[in-house]
């Protein structure tokens, strides 16, 4: 391969990389900011992730437009998401942190058998919409225009999260809850109704990130177990309510899958493994986190 | 400290004896969810030395199972004319040395780092068995590797029949089961391994070598996981990637909780209710899973300490706690 050629697949290799990267970081940081805050760490959070995936492939089948799909199904998921918090993790928070994660455990079953017994065990395509089904020329080389749709789409959604979280008198108050919750419950603030939204939005993320992830992945029960762990991995690695760290970690673990794959493609797995085992003898509260 | 009321010898002669008869007047299928019963109750009470006594909740214990399972179908595979005996010991020692290993890592974190550590470990263990085709023909699973070994126990009708294979896992399962309650209840590494529970920093301010106690905790409950697993593969003839699944990593964690931690005999209580109760739902329904799944949600919202928990409301058989508060 001469030095282009090189260049190309390492370009397609960042690109792949940023679009993984993409996807863990609208998984991980509702679960770490969720954790920064009460506490709680959500294993059912990966379930909002493939219940949106779900959810988008039966509105395409119905309507036939992935477009419907992007837009109802994490509306969807968030709202179920606010539903859970409401009715089921509240009354789980009285009992200590050990039942809140049981809850949710219990919670990620139930979903993953509900999930089987309505769609089947099976693996569903969802096709990516029209427009995108090509490949662009990109510097010479031919690149699916789904994967680049994920890395913008996923930039946007990351620059929309970065305004509300640091420009605005909202996002000021979640970080001030992740780094000391009781304070801001002292100065005032409604804390537990600020938890329940950004627990709604955190599965609305998921969920958005389960239906662009759909096309890319297909959809199949395994997808939540799947994405969980590799969710589990960026937040530890990033540190748990670390925002920043989340960030880092996903383009971390989008890198090392994304030339994972091409270097090695039987190890890819345990190189984020590797990652997760080193950070955490090195730095057991993970790169940014305050906390073991 | 067990009370006598419910441990008294004759009750556990009763036992001892309903046990050792029941295949007797059981028909083939019932000696078989028996025989289940008993393999998944010494896999939960391993279980139960990390939830129940460390207050660690652990998504990847059936890594040690799997480990264990495969082993022993390997050694049997491979090396023909091996006795059971040391095809079992050797799923028990690949489980406690899988525990040893990754016990290291897991044993110096806590709460969700721990329960984050363990899933990613037990994931990448599955992994192995799904991808590494060569050894063990990824999720085709492979099987037959009774028939180079010698099932023949005395007293029993036939060499490999459903009741040999049933005395056979009882006559294991059951004295270690004994031998883990005598050590955890009866021993100072019992008490140390509680007290670090319920106060790690006094624990350590008393002189106790916590990570060590807390290491050699993990090992014995991989090492029990592994020789439950190894007698599935033999129970079964035949082991695959189900063996070392998250499947299996939750399903422990549901009978554990469902039976009770707080008690040493509790998750044998939810291994009886998961395999007996589980038939049950499953002849109705499909997903039987489904209301497995309820009642552990509704249990953790309203009965914390599971069946042993609800034990209290008839106070002949009240097992009285020997440890003050749940798992983590």
């Amino acid at each position: 391969m001469d030095m282009f050629g090189v260049g190309v697949t390492l370009l397609f290799g960042i690109l792949n990389g940023f679009g993984y990267a993409m996807l863990l970081f609208l998984l991980s940081s509702g679960l770490t900011v969720v954790f920064g805050m009460l506490g709680v760490l959500n294993i059912a959070h990966a379930s909002f992730y493939m219940l949106g995936a779900y959810f988008a492939y039966s509105v395409v089948q119905s309507t036939g437009s992935f477009w419907w799909g992007l837009l109802a199904a994490p509306v969807a998921v968030g709202v179920l998401g606010v539903l859970t918090e409401r009715t089921l993790l509240r009354r789980a928070h009285r009992l200590g942190h050990g039942h809140e994660l049981l809850l949710t455990f219990g919670l990620a079953y139930i979903i993953l058998e509900l999930v089987k017994w309505i769609w089947g065990t099976g693996s569903h395509p969802v096709s990516a919409p029209a427009v995108l089904d090509g490949s662009i020329r990109l510097v010479g080389g031919a690149y699916p225009a789904y994967r680049l749709f994920v890395c913008v789409f996923g930039l946007g959604v990351l620059v929309g999260l970065a305004l509300l979280l640091f420009k605005t008198r909202l996002g000021m108050i979640v970080r001030a809850a992740v780094s000391d919750i009781d304070m801001v419950n002292a100065l005032g603030f409604n804390v537990r109704g600020l938890f329940v939204g950004v627990f709604g939005i955190g599965a609305f993320l998921a969920g958005l990130a389960g239906v662009i992830a759909a096309p890319l992945l297909s959809v199949y029960p395994g997808m939540g177990p799947d994405m969980l762990v590799d969710t589990f991995i960026v937040v530890v690695v990033g540190g748990l309510g670390s925002l920043k760290g989340a960030l880092i970690a996903s383009f971390l673990l989008g890198g090392l899958q994304s030339f994972g794959v091409v270097i090695v493609p039987r190890l890819a797995m345990i190189f984020s493994f590797l990652l997760m085992t080193v950070v955490l003898i090195w730095r057991p509260m993970g790169l940014f986190g305050e906390r073991a | 400290m067990i009370p006598r009321r419910v441990f008294s010898p004759a009750a556990v002669g009763i036992v001892l004896v309903g046990v050792g008869l029941a295949p007797s007047v059981m028909s083939t299928s019932q000696v078989y969810s028996g025989t289940e019963v008993v393999i998944l109750s010494l896999f939960a009470v391993s279980y139960n030395l990390l939830f129940g006594y460390l207050g660690l909740l652990s998504f990847g214990h059936s890594a040690y199972f799997g480990l264990g399972a495969y082993a022993t179908a390997l050694l049997l595979l491979h090396a023909p004319g091996v006795p059971l005996g040391p095809a079992i010991a050797g799923g028990t020692l690949a489980g406690a040395i899988g525990g040893v290993l990754i016990g290291n890592f897991c044993v110096r974190l806590s709460g969700p780092y721990f329960a984050m550590l363990t899933l990613a470990f037990g994931q990448l263990l599955f992994a192995v068995a799904w991808k590494w085709r060569a050894v063990t023909r990824g999720d085709d699973g492979f099987g037959g590797f009774l028939k180079h070994a010698s099932l023949a126990l005395p007293g029993t009708p036939e060499s490999g029949s459903q009741h040999s294979l049933y005395y056979l896992v009882v006559a294991l399962a059951v004295p270690v089961i004994a031998a883990t309650w005598a050590l955890m209840t009866k021993t100072p590494f019992g008490n140390v391994v509680v007290s670090i529970r319920q106060n790690e920093e006094r624990a350590v301010f008393l002189g106790y070598d916590v990570f060590a106690t807390k290491l050699i905790t993990y090992t014995i409950s991989a090492g029990l996981a592994g020789l439950a697993g190894s007698l599935s593969a033999i129970f079964h003839d035949f082991v695959s990637p189900s063996v070392i699944d998250l499947n299996l990593s939750t399903d422990v964690v549901l009978m554990t909780f469902i039976g009770g931690t707080t008690f040493f005999f509790g998750p044998v209580l939810g291994a009886v209710f998961f395999v007996y109760f589980g038939d049950f739902i499953s002849a109705l329904t499909d997903r039987w899973q489904v209301v497995m799944g309820l009642i552990f949600v509704f249990m953790v919202l309203y009965v914390p300490k599971g069946f042993i928990g609800l034990g209290r409301l008839i106070p002949s058989v009240r097992p009285r706690e020997t440890r003050p508060e749940t798992a983590p």
